[in-house]
């Protein structure tokens, strides 16, 4: 690619990034006004010791600095943010950003081996059905999807956990991103399988890629219509045009033309349905996370919900509003890869 | 491409490594799988203080391995298993206690041998400095302590380096017991000062994140909200007997589903969980890979309340009225699948033969009753009402709530079910706006005059039903200074028998605790803070 090329993307990335400011701004603002608008008075839920009376409460509000008129908490919180300070949460009695950071990895890790698997199955599958509409293939890649799409995650994954861990003890207990009796590998990116590789520690390596296989198979399951779908849909388009029929006319080899050319030309779709995808794979994890007890952010969120714990529930949305933002400048630059037409715009 | 020599001996290494670790995982830790235990558990340990304002349940229950205090409920047999005895209490950081005559001073010799984590003894002036950290610190147990009477830091006078001499302003009949709950832990108060500060003169901020105390195990790793790692204080001496704890090391984790924590257990992958569903248990003991140890929760109590200052419920022959129309039977097989101590069917009138609270209440369920009750308070063709309750206990408060709809209606009772998420229906109930909803009770102080004071006087949450009736009032202020038996258990009668003829409230059940574990697993015993505690089991 040319270096003006290049600089394009990098000035139209610059100019979304700036552009999508204030959406997050608006982001921060709405969480915050929501979580106080929603019933449940979090001094109240946090001060349930026995014999918690008033003064206890109180003493906890004002902890909490939720005795203060809402516009000062806003501004309060806002100026925090400013410092990269995401306030405390309350029930697991850390700071949210240190919970986050160290919770991030573990989602990512997951969701980012999922979507992997998922792709990796999803493409090839919706080039066969694409090749032979209508066949038995393409009947049976739909069955597939529309079983994956139709049972909800905890389903799939105490039936993956029931068969795998319980009945045939192939898989590792389901308890979270390393059995009990292994050594983490030091941290460096928090990705276990990253971590350990450059801690040379195999068994370390091969504990986390056995946690990890029946989750992201959860998900990927799960994930695996949409890509499927919207990979068969694009190519089906993309064979009935003319460019396909000239590569025919010429006499390409077959191959050739389904990865070389028609392939390429119908991954653009798949790339923006993939975006979505793992955003909405990260947050909505959550019932994976539950039950294969993944120490990840979404389950955080969830608990801090439930206990009307501000803090990390704002935390959460403003960081997922980022790496939702993230990721569509990401999916854009890839655009721009694929398609050198975007890039000149 | 093609590889050098070095990188193919390094990959065939790791394949090899990583070959005979996936054929055979277990070797590596067999040798020490049975001295470890491994607790699963759907709740989750965020403080490594239990006075810490927010301390989960769990806090609690790791706390008492962490931290010895002065005092242990000694414990006793129940069936097959073992439950904490609330009438005897043994010395735990202390050696020996004397009561003055005239009740107001307990001399505490501590145990000479005693040391902390960081083998520094433990002094009276440790525990000087613990005790008025818990009565002083804004923390969850200055409120607690105050029902022993214990609320001055001038309450507690060293005498020797190993005496301490606690003075109360009345002969109160909870002060010994309240130094054996959870709150007033002993801290290495050495350690402590180094990590206060003006603001926090009592190291709360760094207590919250480390621990300092001579309990029988030591926090090896501790990750909030995921799992903690104890190993075995090898210099403990304040265990039953002076006896170490069997585990050397114990590892706590936390499992949110309960489905995965049964199939754990069941797999012999983890050794105890006790937060599994009562639905799940007849299931696990039918299939007989695990063993299940089940007492009926007998400082815990399941109740349908009544607003007693709302209307209708603020007539006394409504309230009796619903509950004789509650369908008690049905609910205690549909809803606590018979798993729990039910607390009907009374065969008493007027005064209870026992000083007992809870106990067995002279109600049923009698549906004509409940209508010509009704009839009487003025409402001939019932009333329209919500029965609230929280998403935490929708395991059987789901199915209750059906049930109740159901047989109300059959006395013209429309009753509209609100299901609200824990933190909203925490707050609805300390505002007492909900006129009609179950609510569970917790005491760890087992003592029936402290179940009157705290849940049935007053204005704060605990006082379900905000019930206001001046008999109880007094009643429950006299009996906690009643030194003579004979009378306390007057007075105990005087106020059950007020109690079930007024209905503020109607007991339900005391649900059983199910604690499902590996058959290996031993003395299991059913604490007051109805966590496991580490200290007490061994395996076979």
């Amino acid at each position: 690619m040319k270096p003006r090329a290049l600089g394009l993307i990098a000035r139209r990335t610059g100019r979304r990034f700036l552009s999508s400011v204030p959406a997050l701004v608006g982001v921060v603002v709405f969480t915050f006004i929501l979580m106080r608008v929603l019933p449940g008075d979090p001094a109240v839920f946090f001060a349930s010791g026995p014999n918690a009376g008033k003064a206890e409460i109180e003493a906890i509000r004002s902890q909490m600095g939720l005795d203060k008129p809402m516009a000062e908490q806003l501004f309060y919180y806002v100026r925090d943010i400013g410092t990269g300070n995401l306030g405390r949460s309350l029930t697991t009695g850390q700071t949210v950003s240190k919970d986050l950071a160290s919770r991030l990895p573990a989602s990512l890790e997951l969701t980012f081996v999922a979507l992997a698997l998922a792709l990796t199955l999803a493409i090839p599958l919706g080039v066969l059905a694409a090749l032979r509409p209508g066949s038995l293939v393409d009947h049976g890649v739909r069955l597939l999807c529309t079983l994956g799409v139709c049972v909800p995650t905890f389903v799939s994954g105490l039936l993956l956990i029931y068969c795998f861990y319980y009945w045939l003890g192939i898989a590792p207990d389901p308890t979270g991103r390393l059995d009990v009796f292994t050594t983490e590998p030091p941290r460096i990116t928090g990705f276990l399988l990253i971590d350990a590789l450059a801690a040379g520690d195999w068994e370390a390596w091969s504990a986390a890629a056995r946690q990890l296989v029946l989750p992201a198979a959860t998900m990927a399951l799960f994930v695996l219509a949409p890509l499927a779908r919207i990979t068969r849909a694009s190519m089906l388009a993309v064979l009935g045009s003319d460019y396909i029929r000239t590569a025919e006319g010429l006499g390409l080899s077959r191959p050739r033309i389904i990865i070389g050319y028609a392939l390429r030309n119908g991954l653009l779709p798949v790339l923006t349905i993939a975006g979505i995808v793992f955003s909405t794979m990260l947050g909505a994890n959550v019932l994976v996370e539950k039950v294969f007890s993944w120490p990840g952010v979404a389950a955080y969120a969830l608990d801090a919900l439930l206990s009307s714990d501000y803090a990390p529930v704002q935390g959460f949305v403003l960081l997922m509003a980022t790496i939702f933002v993230i990721v569509n400048l990401t999916i854009d630059v890839l655009y721009g890869i694929a398609d050198p037409r975007i890039g000149m715009e | 491409m093609l590889f050098s020599r070095r990188q193919i001996a390094f990959l065939a290494a790791g394949l090899l490594a990583s070959v005979s670790f996936l054929a055979n995982p277990a070797a590596v830790t067999a040798q020490t799988r049975a001295e470890t235990l491994r607790q699963v558990t759907g709740g989750m340990i965020n403080t490594l203080d239990p006075t810490a304002p927010g301390s989960t349940r769990e806090s609690f229950g790791l706390s008492m391995s962490t931290y010895d205090r002065l005092f242990a409920f000694d414990r006793k047999k129940n069936g097959d298993g073992w439950i904490f005895d609330f009438n005897s209490i043994r010395g735990e950081l202390a050696e020996s206690y004397k009561i003055s005559e005239d009740g107001l001073k307990i001399i505490v010799t501590l145990r000479k041998d005693a040391t902390f984590h960081d083998g520094s003894p433990v002094t009276a002036d440790d525990v000087k400095w613990s005790l008025d950290r818990a009565v002083t610190a804004k923390s969850l147990a200055g409120p607690q302590l105050t029902t022993g009477s214990l609320d001055k830091a001038d309450q507690f006078k060293v005498i020797d380096p190993l005496t301490i001499e606690i003075s109360l302003p009345k002969p109160d009949r909870l002060a010994m017991p309240n130094l054996a709950v959870v709150y007033p832990i002993i801290i290495n108060s050495k350690v402590a000062k180094q990590h206060a500060t003006p603001e926090d003169p009592w190291a709360q901020a760094w207590l919250k994140e480390n621990t300092a105390g001579s309990g029988a195990y030591i926090v090896e790793s501790w990750k909030p909200g995921e799992q903690v790692v104890l190993k075995r204080n090898e210099n403990w001496k304040s265990g039953r007997e002076g006896k170490l704890a069997f585990f050397k090391r114990v590892i706590a984790q936390t499992i949110p589903e309960a489905a995965t924590r049964a199939n754990l257990v069941e797999r012999g992958d983890a050794d105890i969980s006790v937060d599994l569903p009562s639905s799940d248990v007849p299931g696990l003991m039918e299939r007989g890979k695990v063993k299940v140890v089940s007492t009926p929760q007998f400082n815990a109590l399941t109740l349908i309340v009544f607003a007693t200052r709302i209307p209708p419920f603020d007539n006394k022959k409504v309230r009796q009225a619903i509950a004789a129309a509650l369908p008690y039977g049905d609910m205690f097989k549909g809803a606590l699948f018979g798993r729990g101590n039910p607390l009907q069917n009374g065969t008493w009138n007027g005064e209870p033969s026992e000083a007992k609270f809870p106990q067995n209440m002279p109600v049923k369920t009698d549906l004509a009753r409940a209508k010509q009750l009704l009839t009487e308070a003025g409402y001939p063709n019932g009333f329209e009402t919500t029965f609230s309750f929280n998403v935490g206990s929708a395991a059987t408060a789901e199915p209750m709530a059906a049930l109740i709809k159901e047989s109300l209606l059959k006395v013209g009772v429309k009753v509209d079910i609100q299901k609200q998420p824990d933190a909203q229906m925490s707050t609805s109930v300390t505002e007492k706006k909900l006129p009609f909803f179950t609510e569970s009770i917790i005491s760890w102080i087992a003592a029936p005059d402290y179940y009157f004071r705290n849940f049935f006087t007053g204005e704060q949450r605990w006082n379900y039903s905000s019930w206001n009736n001046p008999d109880i009032n007094s009643l429950s202020q006299a009996a906690r200074f009643e030194t003579n038996q004979a009378k306390y258990d007057e007075i105990i009668k005087k106020m059950v028998a007020i109690e079930a003829d007024e209905t503020p409230v109607v007991l339900l059940w005391q649900p059983n605790q199910d604690a499902v574990m590996a058959p290996s697993i031993e003395d299991y015993t059913y604490q007051f803070h109805r966590q496991v505690d580490f200290r007490d089991m061994l395996r076979k």
